[in-house]
């Protein structure tokens, strides 16, 4: 019995010795593999959620997100819809929101980049408030909270 | 408070208070919920028991605050601020809890020990565990003074109670468990963490309550 | 014969040392140089250069002079400072400054650190993805990477890694080191618990709030990496909070206590590497025969995990991170590297150098890029 400890425990050993010696230059495409695992992307009260429309105007394009209102189990009452306009964003943005696809409009945001001022019009009683307004590498992003 | 944050933070703190509850109370209730217990059936009855009676008393407690606390917080600055000076003081209550060496001796449900009928032990025990009237408690408490609605104060004290019953649940194997120090050990701290974390909620409320007038 | 050691029993012959060097030269310098060193840029040639070799000394060293604390210390620490150079000075060029913006969160470009890893996993569970404005993979410190390099370390080396890889543990490693002697001796054995609550209240919290509630609220290490603009109440509590903490356990007590005490009292991180400390084949061994129950190695241990009543039952307990500082300090040899299901006692040098291969190996490839990349950037200062 005692060798057998023995010899399990140097063998666990000098498996370790490998796993480290492949480890970095194997890294890449274990990262790969583990990125791919099906928990393996950002939760979209980070990332934003999907793209649910683009309207392409010349030159600047904008991605209304789906709404996001996740929580750890079920939806939460309150969520959000982010906006982000790419490529030659104008120094005003003036654009009316129709979110949830209902083909009303929602609600409407004026966004003077020089003057990083951001004004919401709700439409929809579900409209409530600016979250965030920000530049981005992009172009402009901004967050409108909802609620359900 | 917006419905998801005060669920939260009734369920932290429930599971916080659960933890303090089961290392000092759980203690001295085991014996008393496993004393005699032919099987499992018994000891799930004794035990559904205790946590039903748990809960009729947090809400009797939740519609009680809460009335009170209409009286009470009526007014805006008072509604701003006091909240955030009784979290201070009872987070420091739950700090000092979990650092005090007569934990044990607080125990409210060493009184079981005069009761003589074992049928009532569990109803008993549980009427004595939520009147325990420990820190979280009063912080609870004090949460479902200041909610907005009858409903919202439910929200809370149910979460209070879902949170600190997750602790009674591995009761019975309680016996079975090796290292009984060193979890008693981390459930104290546990306590003293979230005492420290709701003092922090408390100075930050108050200084926004302050600001915000 | 590798019974019989003396205190000295590990110090190899200059010629030996040189051979057990060899495959730790020859693997950095692959790894370094992907097998074609590139001399045409003389900073970056140079950084190179220097780092090679100061693996490869310190690697030669503690085969040379049998001890393994001080030299292992030399390189963690000197990794923990480049990583917070290159991050900070990654942060100036790309922002002008050490706080992250919101557009930073929104664009999902936030670096991912270890300390991240025990508040991800019940949201993972839950909902399927993961919690941290970073990204999953590409880019710098990804996800995907960060958390395969941490699950082979911890597996391999258990809370090892918390001497041989963490970033972060060289920093209170290296104020633990300033004073000769400790001017707080008395420490309740109790607080080493603390990393545990804190795990289950940091993984409670992020779970209920999908926020990473630890690098959020409480992290000390913002202080030498990045942190959230102040732009409100919270966020200037958070400041406090964190500062405080960095001051705190990072700083001033282990100076005092000759302890690591953030890595003792607070890192969730740490309290899993101990749990899987279990796991790993490597472990410090007691030779209750050679022990004379001096007790110094208690007295040393800078992460609470000897105690007199272990010494006597010849047990070491779950919180070791292997840095060696105890089999050094041991004029007897009794408390020794060795590998689990070997008898204590018995094969203590091919442990040592089997462990000490695996383990240096890692923290020498891990902490490689960093330390080349402050180089350069120094050198780039410079001239
Ligand atoms: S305890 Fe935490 S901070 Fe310290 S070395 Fe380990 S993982 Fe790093
Ligand atoms: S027991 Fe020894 S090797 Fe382990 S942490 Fe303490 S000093 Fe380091």
């Amino acid at each position: 019995m005692k060798k057998v400890k023995i010899i399990a425990g140097i063998t666990w050993a000098f498996i370790c010795l490998i796993l480290i010696i492949i480890l970095f230059p194997g890294l890449n495409s274990f990262s790969a593999s583990a990125a791919k695992l099906p928990f393996m992307k950002i939760n979209p009260n980070y990332s934003g959620g999907e793209v649910a429309q683009q309207l392409i105007a010349t030159g600047c394009t904008l991605d209304i997100r789906k709404p996001v209102f996740d929580g750890l189990i079920k939806k939460r009452n309150k969520g959000f819809v982010q906006l982000d306009w790419r490529g030659n964003v104008p120094d005003k943005i003036v654009d009316t929101i129709d979110y949830d696809l209902d083909n009303k409009p929602d609600f409407c945001i004026f966004v003077d980049r020089d003057q990083s001022k951001t004004v919401l019009y709700p439409i929809n009683s579900k409209v409530r408030d600016i979250i965030i307004s920000t530049p981005t590498s992009y172009g402009w992003a901004v967050r409108v909270e909802l609620i359900k | 408070m917006q419905k998801k944050e005060l669920m939260t933070d009734s369920l932290i703190l429930g599971l916080s208070s659960g933890s303090s509850c089961l290392v000092t109370c759980g203690m001295v209730m085991f014996p008393y919920l496993m004393a005699g217990s032919a099987g499992v059936k018994r000891i799930a009855i004794d035990l559904s028991l205790f946590l039903l009676t748990r809960l009729v008393i947090y809400f009797i407690l939740a519609t009680l605050a809460w009335y009170f606390g209409q009286a009470l917080f009526s007014n805006q600055v008072v509604r701003n601020v006091v909240p955030g000076i009784l979290y201070i003081v009872f987070a420091v209550m739950l700090v000092w809890y979990s650092i005090s060496k007569n934990r044990n001796q607080e125990c409210p449900a060493k009184i079981v020990k005069t009761v003589n009928n074992h049928r009532l032990v569990p109803i008993f025990l549980g009427i004595v565990n939520s009147l325990g009237f420990c820190p979280a408690l009063f912080i609870i408490l004090t949460k479902g003074a200041t909610q907005g609605t009858l409903i919202q104060s439910y929200i809370a004290f149910l979460a209070f109670f879902i949170g600190s019953s997750i602790w009674f649940l591995p009761l019975p194997l309680a016996g079975k468990i090796r290292k009984k120090e060193v979890l008693k050990t981390i459930g104290i701290l546990a306590t003293g963490l979230a005492g420290i974390i709701f003092m922090i909620k408390g100075i930050t409320n108050l200084i926004g309550g302050i600001i915000n007038g | 014969m590798d019974n019989a050691l003396t205190s000295s029993g590990m110090k190899k012959s200059f010629g030996r040392s040189l051979l057990y060097t060899l495959p730790m030269f020859l693997i950095t310098f692959m790894f370094m140089t992907g097998g074609r060193p590139d001399f045409s840029r003389p900073a970056s040639a140079l950084a190179m250069v220097v780092t090679f070799l100061l693996v490869n000394i310190l690697y030669f060293l503690m085969h040379y002079t049998g001890k393994t604390d001080k030299l292992r210390a030399i390189l963690f620490i000197i990794f923990a400072l480049s990583l917070s150079f290159t991050l900070i000075n990654n942060m100036l060029e790309t922002r002008n400054s050490m706080s992250f913006s919101q557009a930073d969160i929104l664009e999902c470009k936030i670096p991912f650190c270890h300390l991240v890893i025990p508040m991800m996993i019940l949201p993972a569970a839950f909902t399927n993805s993961i919690i941290f404005p970073g990204s999953i993979i590409g880019g710098f410190a990804n996800i995907a990477s960060m958390v395969v390099l941490w699950l082979v370390a911890t597996l391999v080396l258990g809370r090892g890694f918390c001497s041989w890889g963490c970033f972060y543990g060289g920093w209170d490693d290296g104020f633990s080191r300033i004073r000769k002697k400790p001017a707080i001796k008395k420490i309740s054995e109790i607080w080493k618990w603390m990393p545990f609550a804190v795990l289950i209240m940091v993984s409670l919290t992020a779970a209920l709030s999908l926020i990473p509630t630890y690098c959020d609220w409480i992290c000390p290490f913002k202080a030498v990496t990045e942190f959230e603009q102040v732009t409100s109440v919270e966020s200037a509590t958070k400041a406090v909070i964190f500062v405080s903490l960095f001051a705190g356990l990072v700083v001033v007590l282990p100076v005092l206590t000759r302890k690591r005490t953030q890595c003792s009292f607070l890192c969730p991180l740490g309290a899993i590497n101990t749990v899987s400390n279990k796991v790993t084949p490597f472990t410090i061994k007691i030779d209750k025969k050679a022990c004379t129950e001096c007790f110094k190695c208690v007295e040393v241990c800078p992460l609470f995990a000897l105690s007199t009543e272990g010494i006597k039952e010849g047990k070491v307990s779950v919180f070791c991170s292997k840095c060696g500082k105890c089999v050094d300090a041991c004029s007897k040899n009794a408390i020794h590297f060795g590998i689990k299901g070997v008898p204590s006692g018995t094969m203590k040098n091919f442990s040592r150098n089997l462990f000490l291969f695996v383990s240096f190996l890692f923290m020498s490839v891990f902490s490689a890029g960093s330390i080349i990349n402050s180089l350069q950037s120094l050198l780039n200062l410079i001239f």
